[in-house]
């Protein structure tokens, strides 16, 4: 009994089930179709809002981490333009970038905070990626030290070499006599980063780079270091600066012309040397080809005046326009060729 | 008694003091430790949620409507006049006390940074309390039907939201065409077979699934046109879920019930899909949280109400959705002023930002979530499957039993691989030599597996050794063969401890960056990954990255915020694990 009974209740569920699928099915056949092609039906919305806009495909960026938050910023506006382009952008290196990724053809931008290396281009040439080279922006490498000491104000380019070279002063009085007898710590950026080559190149130049110091990507590691010790040092690009000027102390640096403080103006004019520089993003030629590719490096370059963003927003100076136009150029000169 | 000198009836005294000292010294070790986890989640917490900003009055507001109704819900569940006594002189002492030391500290030692004494009693006193009542009043049977009530809503929703992520990168089209040929056609016969017990088709079950899923895969090239996402969803995921159960409820309280069970949430589902797709709402998503929550619900309902006990619980989602609502028009009204939490909904359902207000995490949680349900399928299998061969196949004795020792000593020594190695091993293996790409989700997933596989092996084989050889032998002497004793016997004993090695290495996973980093996961992503082969972020990448923004917004803020949405999604999925293996473990 009971087992006939429950025979009883499954068919009629049975049923009803068929009858709801039967519902179902009549309900796709009456227009809620779709074709595979059109992607994501849930997304389909989020097309309307871009127009005319028919650019898709995906842009993968490496490269240095001074040159990150820029990058992202731009990415970010344009992806929010373009929602069918997704865009990645990761903090690797100027030179992880370049031997990992951009130089073995696996990204189509790398970010460099000093220009591509000999080694670069040759491995890049190995591997048959070409590329041209966009400025950025300028950035005012700034040497920090604790806010509260007032022992010093700025240093010149010879007394910081001391500090940084290979061989380094030990103590602060080594380095001018009025400065305290005491051990000099060192916080500053690892030997992937290309800041730490621009540091060599322009500051020690032959006498080479300590390795007595704390090396790292992260700009708060060294800030946390410098604010933790009144006899520390350390050397990183503006905007951590920029953005927290009471966490630490810039120092002015005299290259011969008396002091001068690193500024969004000082770095602009040129004033401020020898460690305001260029930064630099890398389009590969191939990459240039494909259109979102190319819209998205004039973007790029389009955006390299914009104050509020490179300097407001990250805290790098804005290219000026004369540079622009010449970047711009030469972008344009470089996706006709890839195009045709 | 502490004494070491002999005593006279020739039964040794030794002293005592070494023991208590061990005692407390492990007292101390586990406090410190606590202690010091505690205080740094406070800190996070009380940044992600800007506590620090939070107005006394604010607190108040909500401690009144919300915490005080709850906390009596669960002293009415647990029902004894001394619980209740012994809460409130918790609440109204740890109120005099965390204020006295919180100002004692403040004026006497050094002022405390960014807590303020109501924030301080919220975590010392208020969540522990909370904590423990939810515990003994889930003990009461009102108090488990509520909180029961709760879990189902909260556990179809998050199950809802997984399966919508992942139907991000999976192409549902190619499930809607293996649901419809192979796993329906599977499932029915295996039904009818049950019913009708014709042995054919049985067998023939799991050969028109296979046939029926590869069919699937060929025919996705060829087939341009599909019905829509909602369709799709309803039709595969909805109306099973719906049957199941009708199933369930019918065979406990009639045909009546099974039917209102079972059609009711579906119905709501259809609607609210349709009309959450009209006003620019995800309509398919809707529709599978609400057809899993409300089935989930209504047979947890129908349960209940047959039992006909505590059903006073049912009053408790009331208590909660109505306690913030009535907190809001309190605040409301009275203007306090509210802290601005940077763990928001915009936090979760946004893109990064270069601006902290704005950022979101959006693509790096889908991103995650689909990561490790791949390492989690994918270390499973293997790691199990590694398991029951060194443990039930392998030879213990001669040449086999000697490689089989040292293969053991391998796993285990590779445990203690750090991550970046197992980083550099998936960017060769898997980017380079397979051509997986460079941080896809595919290359990511495999290498997260790779890690913590020998983890899940250790466990999985340790779980297995547990099971007594007298079920093994039993089970060989009422003429079972091997597989048949390791199916039936040995992995539903293990099961329990199996699944918790996963669950710990799983954790492990999720948080790790070092081997994303390695094989080119991408920092940040602006929009939510859409196939297996597109870049991905990870919760960790991101808030990495995001610790190192130069904003101090940033580094107090939205790192806080991710932190927190990092350890809510981990609890979540070790809540699941751990209510399967608490199943098992009373199953078996």
């Amino acid at each position: 009994m009971a087992s006939s009974h429950d025979a009883d209740t499954t068919g009629i569920t049975r049923r009803k089930s068929l009858a709801a699928l039967a519902g179902a099915g009549a309900l796709g056949l009456a227009g809620c179709a779709q074709s595979s092609d059109g992607g994501d039906g849930s997304n389909a919305s989020d097309g309307s809002d871009g127009g005319s806009d028919s650019l898709s495909g995906s842009i993968n960026i490496a490269g240095s981490s001074t040159v990150f938050p820029l990058m992202s910023a731009v990415a970010e506006d344009f992806a929010a333009d373009h929602p069918d382009v997704s865009i990645d952008v990761s903090s690797t290196g100027s030179g992880g970038g370049f031997s990992n990724f951009f130089c073995v053809g696996e990204t189509d931008f790398n970010n460099a905070s000093r220009p591509i290396k000999e080694e670069e281009k040759q491995l890049c040439e190995e591997n048959d990626v070409e590329w041209i080279e966009l400025i950025a922006a300028t950035d005012a490498l700034t040497v920090v030290v604790n806010p509260n000491v007032d022992w010093i104000d700025s240093l010149t380019v010879d007394e910081l070499s001391q500090i940084w070279q290979e061989d380094p002063a030990r103590t602060w009085d080594e380095v001018r006599d009025e400065f305290p007898n005491e051990e000099i710590e060192r916080y500053g950026a690892a030997d992937t980063s290309g800041t730490y080559d621009y540091f060599i190149e322009n500051i020690m130049g032959e006498a080479g780079h300590t390795d007595d110091y704390q090396a790292t990507e992260q700009d708060n590691t060294i800030a946390q270091g410098v604010t933790g010790s009144e006899y520390a040092i350390g050397y990183f690009g503006f905007a951590y600066y920029f953005q927290n000027p009471d966490q630490l102390k810039a120092l002015a640096i005299d290259n011969g012309n008396g002091p001068v403080e690193p500024s969004l103006e000082t770095a602009a004019s040129g004033k401020y040397q020898p460690l305001s520089r260029s930064l630099y993003t890398y389009p590969s030629m191939s990459s240039l080809g494909e259109e979102h590719v190319a819209e998205f490096a004039r973007y790029f370059v389009s955006q390299t005046t914009n104050e509020d963003l490179v300097a407001g927003d990250v805290g790098y100076v804005p290219a000026t326009e004369e540079t622009q136009e010449s970047q711009m150029q030469k972008l344009e000169d470089a996706i006709e060729e890839t195009q045709g | 008694m502490a004494t070491d000198t002999p005593s006279e009836a020739g039964f040794g005294e030794v002293s005592r003091v070494r023991g208590i000292v061990f005692e407390y010294l492990s007292l101390g070790a586990s406090v410190a430790g606590l202690l010091a986890l505690g205080i740094l989640l406070v800190y996070v917490a009380v940044d992600a949620f800007d506590l620090a900003n939070a107005s006394p009055e604010w607190l108040l507001t909500y401690f009144l409507t919300l915490v005080v109704p709850y906390l009596g819900f669960c002293l009415y569940s647990v029902g004894d006049p001394t619980v209740t006594r012994r809460a409130v002189a918790a609440l109204g002492g740890g109120l005099v006390a965390v204020a006295g030391l919180f100002v004692g500290i403040e004026t006497f030692v050094s002022p405390i940074p960014r807590l303020n004494w109501p924030v301080a009693y919220l975590f010392v006193v208020v969540i522990p309390l909370t904590a423990y009542l939810t515990y003994v009043g889930n003990q009461g049977r009102v108090g488990a039907v509520g909180l029961g009530l709760i879990g189902r809503a909260v556990g179809g929703a998050a199950v809802g939201l997984a399966v919508g992520t992942l139907f991000l990168v999976f192409d549902q089209f190619v499930w809607f065409l293996a649901y419809t040929f192979g796993v329906f056609p599977a499932v029915a016969l295996y039904v009818y077979a049950r019913r009708s017990p014709s042995s054919r088709a049985a067998t023939a079950a799991p050969v028109v699934g296979v046939v029926g899923i590869l069919l699937a895969v060929f025919a996705r090239e060829t087939i341009s046109t599909y019905p829509s996402d909602l369709l799709i969803f309803l039709w595969t995921i909805a109306i099973p879920v719906a049957v199941v159960g009708e199933r369930l409820v019918t065979a406990r309280g009639g045909r009546t019930a099974g039917l209102l069970a079972g059609g009711v949430p579906l119905a709501l589902a259809v609607a609210g899909g349709f009309l959450a797709g009209t006003v620019g709402l995800p309509g398919p998503d809707i529709l599978v949280v609400v057809a899993l929550v409300g089935t989930a619900v209504a047979v947890y309902l129908q349960r209940v109400i047959e039992d006909g006990e505590g059903l006073a619980g049912l009053a408790l989602p009331v208590l909660l959705v109505a306690g913030p609502l009535v907190g809001a028009l309190v605040v409301g009204a009275w203007g306090v002023p509210a802290p601005d939490p940077w763990l928001d909904v915009g936090f979760l359902t946004e893109a990064p930002s270069r601006n902290a207000v704005e950022a979101g995490l959006y693509p790096a949680i889908v991103g995650s979530v689909i990561i490790i349900a791949i390492v989690a399928v994918l270390s499973f299998a293997l790691g199990v499957g590694t398991a029951v061969f060194l443990e039930e196949y392998t030879a213990e004795t001669g040449l086999v039993g000697t490689l089989t020792r040292i293969l053991q000593i391998n796993i285990a020594n590779l445990a203690a691989i750090p991550s970046v190695v197992y980083g550099l091993l998936g960017l060769g293996l898997f980017a380079n030599l397979l051509g997986l790409g460079f941080g896809t989700a595919l290359t990511v997933s495999l290498t997260l597996s790779l890690l913590i596989l020998p983890i899940t092996i250790v466990s999985a084989q340790e779980a297995i050794r547990s099971v007594p050889d007298e079920f093994r032998r039993g089970s060989d002497a009422m003429g079972a063969t091997r597989w048949q004793t390791t199916k039936n016997v040995v992995l539903p004993e293990a099961m329990p401890g199996i699944l918790t090695g996963t669950i710990l290495a799983l954790g492990r996973a999720i948080g790790e960056t070092a081997p994303l980093i390695m094989v080119g996961a991408a920092t940040t992503v602006f929009s939510a990954p859409n196939s297996l082969f597109s870049k991905f972020s990870a919760m960790p990448m991101q808030i990495y990255a995001w610790a190192d923004f130069p904003q101090p917004e940033f580094r107090y803020g939205v790192v806080a915020a991710g932190v927190m949405t990092l350890l809510v999604v981990l609890i979540g999925m070790n809540g699941t694990a751990i209510l399967l293996r608490n199943r098992a473990e009373r199953g078996s």
